[in-house]
């Protein structure tokens, strides 16, 4: 089934900005996936805040490995496969909680809530004694690391540390939330199901040419709240849109695309990116932007980060929202998504402001978001024309702004200014398939280095 | 011949019986605008300090169930003013929400409706409900829960002043909410 990697070149063009529709529905390909992306790479588990007393799990997925994250008695860390050592039961089925140990249900095999196995029943009768316990634990998963409360797990015991691998692009990613203040998740992680191949749902968080047509209805009715002046977002006129010829098509306000919409793109190693506005960009728009003023927070984005004001993604399915929330899209077959909601706030902020964001965060994103609602048709309907003979030969295009990409390095960034273009998503696909080559760590670096130009 | 307890007891049951039925006929009428994409008059349904929840629902042992759902101020599918609510409404009436052009074909049945609480001048209720819900070719959908409402008598009819929706699904089993329930 292992596909050359020649065959896997073929599927990604950077130099035309052209995608094979295969990528999305052949199942042998999203296999492939889950060996060489979802088996390697580090991926978000949770954030520590969920989980603030020894014994309280969340309960996370890595490709399709269930992953019990559990604090333990010394306030650290732990995150394990939830899977019974002995003939493989899940030994956790609630989805949040706090456990003082994990019994599986089938012969009552019982693990600590670091899980090591404890009890055994018939150890002594029906064992004689001889099952060495010592080594019938629950797996490991191979690392796990915290980056500024963001927990994250790999299954691969030979990839670098999360810090290298996040890089500058990927810490900014992060950065972007967490040096907002003393972080914490708010209870409530919504969870739902889109049928699209996950990568269609990443491809789309860099995407600042479709707000104005798919989110045109959002746009015009009120959904953004009106606090003070820079953040009042408010309604946008429409009314000089003409929908029937769709040429020329340009937003009165400016706000959303335009020739005022001036974005910068970060592209990073291993296939991290952030796309979209700057913060002097028409577009850019934060409910509480005060952070972005303190010395810890210039101190830790830089001069450049400071300004980044986009969509970031952690290759491969973690995007970091700038109405601060993570959204995770979890892969379960090559046409269908799952989609986890997980949302931040600093925990000493006013509670009118608290209340401001959270309501935002439930009104514009998730399933019933203002927002979201319309993407989910899209993504949907974009997977299932990769299903058919002839529309399959037809590619997917990325070519917006390419070639014309000038890649400037600074404080570790590479990043491309201009207005509205398709250089991280393409960015995105040009890594992926250097990661479904299943190169060596060292080698999947270099040929995720961005180069002068795209 | 009931004696004089007996007729009075007999009243108060039949006004219960008949409130009761004003209820579900409130209930079947609000479903029937629903359902014929009359959203505006829905909306009139609403008081204006109309709050709309629908929360967040975890697998979780039997020991924490108490933490099942998620409460105002956390994490929700839903929490709308009445405000909020007609600006859902407004975004359907542009005639671009895509998700709801071509609109979906929905029918919200309406059983089990039980008056929990009656003051006279306000009225607690739950009820079951199944919102069945096609779109396109062959997107299906079923959602079954309950909803607790508050009530407020308003002249012959009624206002929703609270109303609170439980799916029966943690993971919700679908791509959006593009619907009221
Ligand atoms: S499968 Fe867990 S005890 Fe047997
Ligand atoms: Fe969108």
């Amino acid at each position: 089934m292992a596909l050359a990697n020649g065959e896997i070149d073929k599927l990604v063009s950077l130099e035309r900005g052209e995608i094979d529709r295969r990528i999305y529905s052949d199942p042998a390909i999203f296999e492939l996936e889950m060996e060489r992306i979802f088996a390697r790479a580090w991926l978000f588990l949770c954030h520590e805040s969920q989980i603030p007393e020894p014994g309280d799990f969340f309960q996370s997925v890595m490709g399709r490995d269930n992953i019990l994250v559990v604090r333990q008695k010394d306030r650290s860390i732990k995150a394990m496969l939830n899977t019974c050592a002995h003939r493989g039961n899940a030994v956790c089925r609630a989805e949040e909680g706090n456990a003082r140990s994990f019994l599986c249900t089938y012969h009552g095999w019982s693990y600590g809530i670091d899980g090591r196995l404890n009890g055994v029943p018939g150890h002594g009768t029906f064992y004689n004694g001889q099952l060495d316990k010592s080594r019938h634990g629950l797996a490991q998963v191979a690392q796990v690391a915290n980056y500024k409360g963001f927990i994250f797990g790999t299954h691969d015991a030979s990839a670098p540390p999360l810090e290298e691998y996040l890089g500058a692009t990927g810490r900014l990613g992060l950065d972007l939330i967490a040096m907002r203040g003393d972080m914490e998740v708010v209870p409530g992680i919504q969870k739902f199901v889109i049928e699209c191949n996950w990568k269609i749902a990443v491809d789309n968080l860099f995407d600042w040419y479709h707000p104005q047509i798919t989110h045109a209805s959002a746009f015009e009715s009120n959904v953004l709240p009106r606090v003070g002046e820079r953040r009042d977002g408010g309604k946008i006129d429409m009314s000089d849109v003409n929908m029937q010829s769709g040429a020329n098509l340009e937003l009165a306000a400016g706000g959303i695309i335009g020739s005022k919409f001036e974005t910068v793109v970060v592209l990073g190693e291993y296939g991290h990116a952030i796309g979209g506005p700057s913060t002097s960009s028409s577009g850019y728009f934060e409910l509480f932007p005060e952070w972005r003023d303190t010395p810890q927070a210039k101190a830790a984005l830089g001069p450049v980060g400071i300004n980044v004001a986009g969509h970031p993604n952690l290759f491969p399915t973690t995007w970091v929202t700038t109405g601060q929330q993570i959204s995770l899209r979890i892969p379960r077959e090559p046409g269908r998504t799952e989609i986890w909601w997980f949302t931040l706030v600093d925990r000493n902020m006013p509670r009118e402001s608290r209340d401001i964001l959270i309501s935002f965060a439930n009104r514009i994103f998730g399933a019933a978001g203002l927002l979201e609602q319309d993407d989910g048709e899209n993504w949907a309907q974009a997977t299932a024309q990769t299903r058919g003979v002839a529309s399959r030969r037809m590619k997917h295009l990325l070519g917006m702004g390419l070639g014309r990409g000038r890649i400037k390095k600074e404080g570790g960034l590479s990043r491309i200014e201009g207005l509205t273009s398709e250089y991280a998503q393409l960015w995105t696909y040009h890594s992926w398939a250097q990661w479904m080559k299943g190169l060596p760590w060292d080698e999947l670096k270099n040929a995720t280095t961005p180069g002068d130009c795209m | 011949m009931p004696n004089d307890n007996e007729a009075r007891s007999s009243d108060s049951r039949i006004a219960a019986m008949l409130r009761d039925r004003e209820v579900e006929r409130f209930y079947y009428d609000e479903a029937a605008l629903l359902d014929a994409h009359r959203y505006e008059e829905w909306l009139a349904l609403f008081a204006d300090d109309a709050h709309y929840f629908m929360p967040i629902r975890r697998t979780r042992t039997q020991r924490e169930l108490d933490k099942e759902f998620t409460r105002p101020g956390e994490m929700a599918f839903f929490d709308d003013t009445r405000e909020q609510l007609a600006a859902r409404v407004a975004k359907l009436k542009t005639g671009r929400a895509w998700a709801e052009d071509p609109p979906s074909r929905t029918r919200h049945l309406i059983t089990n409706v039980r008056v929990i609480r009656d003051d006279g001048r306000t009225l607690e209720v739950e009820c079951n409900f199944h919102l069945y819900r096609t779109r396109l070719h062959s997107e299906e959908t079923s959602w079954i829960g309950s909803r607790r409402d508050v009530l407020r008598r308003a002249g012959e009819s009624f206002q929703i002043a609270d109303r609170k929706i439980f799916l029966e699904q943690t993971v919700l089993l679908s791509r959006n909410l593009s619907n009221f329930f």
